[in-house]
């Protein structure tokens, strides 16, 4: 049986337009039949990388190989390797998905006979065998959602590149693609590449993820073991307004180790945050200090997000995407 | 959702080397598909046409009383029908380089880029389509006139050699729209450069015939491109078979179509730079 590399290798990735740094010196492995998600804000860079991965787009400088294939000198065996969802579906809304499916098959070598069964097999497993008569414009967004990820698995891919492929997606759909993603991996091996803003997605899916932030990976790990670095527990305070936050903030700093301030609400971190509970309740009462509420958390990736980006996840996705996301 | 890869025998399949669909194949299928996209939204082909039915209605009443005294012995329609071919193969080939630019706003063009198909079909396949859809334009247009009373010289040949030479007008044409198309993805731009083209119409034998052309306008007209196939057409319907008319012809569509061609080759290296 041939011997197949599934592993993603950057070194030194830089992509600059103009002036401007988009990823600056980024280096990461993904080992074979590995899921490593690739968190960040907007603007972190993240899709720029998919887009040099996936020769999409060219580095200015650096080297990155897909399976073994560097994405420069040979794009073409990467391309035939690698299955991609963008982020942007990427689906011509005057063609129907058979005829998508049909032609993407054949450009992927596939004769045509293979490359019907292939699609009736895809459009019956993402649920839309009943629609084929229907032109994707007429889609809605979910059947769009699918419908790409089809796209991106009609060749087989060994390595499956998937730019926030939840986003805007209903919670029962976006748990479809999670366990689909999940079964992916486990029974082919499949190396999964996935960018996503939902850390709570990261945390589900992931067995590494790194964190970009201004074009640098700021951290990279398991996301266990990323929490566990964080060390602390953290009193989440929620406050009146901006201005009793600040008072907060001022008044209870000197009892943590380290204070941030999210718009009204205030987080600090300690060792044992627990036993301080009653004594932080204390001081804000007889500084009559208003409290909407307070909470008692665990590391989560939100706070090695907001540690390495100085933005809480909330902050940092689109209105129209927190509308999508589940409560 | 049930499990989206479902063979079976998935991992041999992948360990299998993926045959690869040849050159022209690909080409043939992404011309096609522009097709079905332009049939299925047929406010871009209409116009052009309709466009190219006025031109001629228009230019062959309007100077058709005065052709004798350039044209003695010639027909006014057999002259005016290859403008109104060169005229229409402007607007047919901003189909093209519309569709490239279609493609790319609804990102379609990324998942062709992702494909191992080759980057020369990925551009050569719409100019083609480019080209089909002028060539039927053209055929048309032949029709509408054989109905005005176009006699051509050289028969049927003689048409089907004219519907070659729209064919690979065509073809350089969309070269270049789709080379636009590929360096902005921008619509405007695209159709706008369309009339960087148009004087070309202009600065050769547009209304009389090259012999009588004198000055400034007949240094231009031999360095233009256009004026060859144009000449070779009006003889293919006017005077008869003349091969080096026809040579000449043929050499200058093949000129444009290469330095085009590679101008959209260039545009696509430019845009994946530029990612």
């Amino acid at each position: 049986m041939t011997n197949l590399n599934r592993e993603i290798v950057a070194e030194n990735l830089v992509k600059r337009y103009g002036d401007f740094t988009a990823v600056d010196n980024v280096s990461f492995k993904v080992s074979d039949g590995e899921i490593y998600g690739f968190l960040g804000p907007n603007g972190a860079g993240k899709s720029t990388v998919v887009t040099m991965l996936t020769t999409l787009g060219l580095p200015t400088s650096g080297h990155a190989t897909v399976g073994g294939h560097d994405i420069v000198l040979e794009a073409s065996q990467v391309r035939r390797i690698a299955g991609v969802a963008l982020q942007d579906i990427g689906l011509d809304p005057i063609m129907k998905s058979m005829e998508l499916l049909t032609i993407q098959a054949q450009l992927f070598g596939m004769s045509k006979r293979d490359s019907i069964a292939r699609a009736k097999e895809l459009l019956d497993i993402v649920q839309l065998s009943e629609f084929t008569d229907r032109r994707v414009g007429k889609y809605s967004g979910g059947m769009r959602r699918r419908l790409d990820l089809a796209m991106a698995l009609v060749h087989r891919p060994e390595i499956l590149f998937l730019d926030e492929p939840t986003t805007g997606l209903d919670p029962a759909s976006r748990r479809d693609i999670w366990a689909e993603v999940r079964r992916l991996n486990r029974e082919y091996n499949m190396t999964i590449f996935l960018t996503t803003q939902y850390l709570e997605e990261a945390d589900e899916l992931a067995d590494r993820i790194a964190i970009m932030n201004k074009g640098k990976i700021a951290v990279e790990g398991q996301p266990a073991a990323l929490k566990a670095a964080m060390g602390r527990e953290s009193v989440n305070i929620t406050l009146r307004d901006n201005e009793a936050a600040e008072k907060a903030a001022t008044l209870l700093g000197e009892m943590f180790d380290k204070v941030q301030i999210d718009r009204r609400t205030v987080r600090l971190y300690r060792q044992n945050a627990a036993q301080v509970v009653p004594a932080v309740v204390n001081r804000l009462t007889e500084s009559g200090i208003e409290t909407v509420s307070l909470t008692l958390t665990q590391p989560t990736l939100d706070d090695v997000f907001l540690q390495v980006t100085g933005q809480s996840i909330d902050e940092v996705q689109a209105p129209a995407d927190k509308t999508a996301v589940p409560a | 959702m049930a499990s989206l890869v479902q063979t079976a025998n998935l991992k041999a399949a992948i360990s299998q080397p993926q045959r690869s669909m040849s050159f022209v194949a690909q080409t043939a299928m992404l011309a096609k598909r522009t097709l079905i996209t332009n049939f299925r939204d047929p406010a871009a082909i209409i116009p052009p046409l309709l466009i190219s039915v006025f031109f001629l209605l228009v230019n062959s009443s309007t100077l058709s009383g005065a052709a004798s005294f350039f044209l003695p012995g010639q027909s006014y329609l057999g002259f005016i029908v290859p403008l109104t071919i060169i005229s229409s193969s402007l607007s047919g080939a901003s189909i093209a380089g519309q569709s490239i630019v279609r493609d790319i706003e609804r990102g379609y063009f990324d998942k062709l880029m992702l494909t191992p198909v080759s980057r020369a079909a990925i551009v050569l396949g719409p100019m083609i389509a480019g080209a089909l859809l002028l060539t039927v334009q053209t055929a048309l247009i032949l029709g509408l006139a054989l109905l005005m009373g176009l006699q051509p010289n050289t028969g049927i040949i003689g048409l089907a050699s004219t519907l070659i030479f729209a064919t690979f007008i065509g073809v350089s044409f969309a070269g270049f729209t789709v080379g636009m198309a590929l360096f902005t993805g921008s619509a405007a731009a695209t159709g706008g450069a369309s009339f960087i083209f148009f004087p070309l119409t202009f600065l050769t034998a547009t209304y009389v015939p090259f012999s009588l052309l004198t000055g400034w306008i007949k240094t231009a007209a031999e360095y233009n491109p256009i004026t060859y196939p144009l000449e070779a057409m009006r003889a293919l319907l006017n005077t008869g078979w003349d091969t080096d008319l026809m040579l000449k012809g043929l050499s200058s569509c093949l000129l444009m179509g290469g330095v085009l061609f590679t101008f959209a080759i260039f545009g696509l290296r430019t845009r994946s730079k530029r990612r």
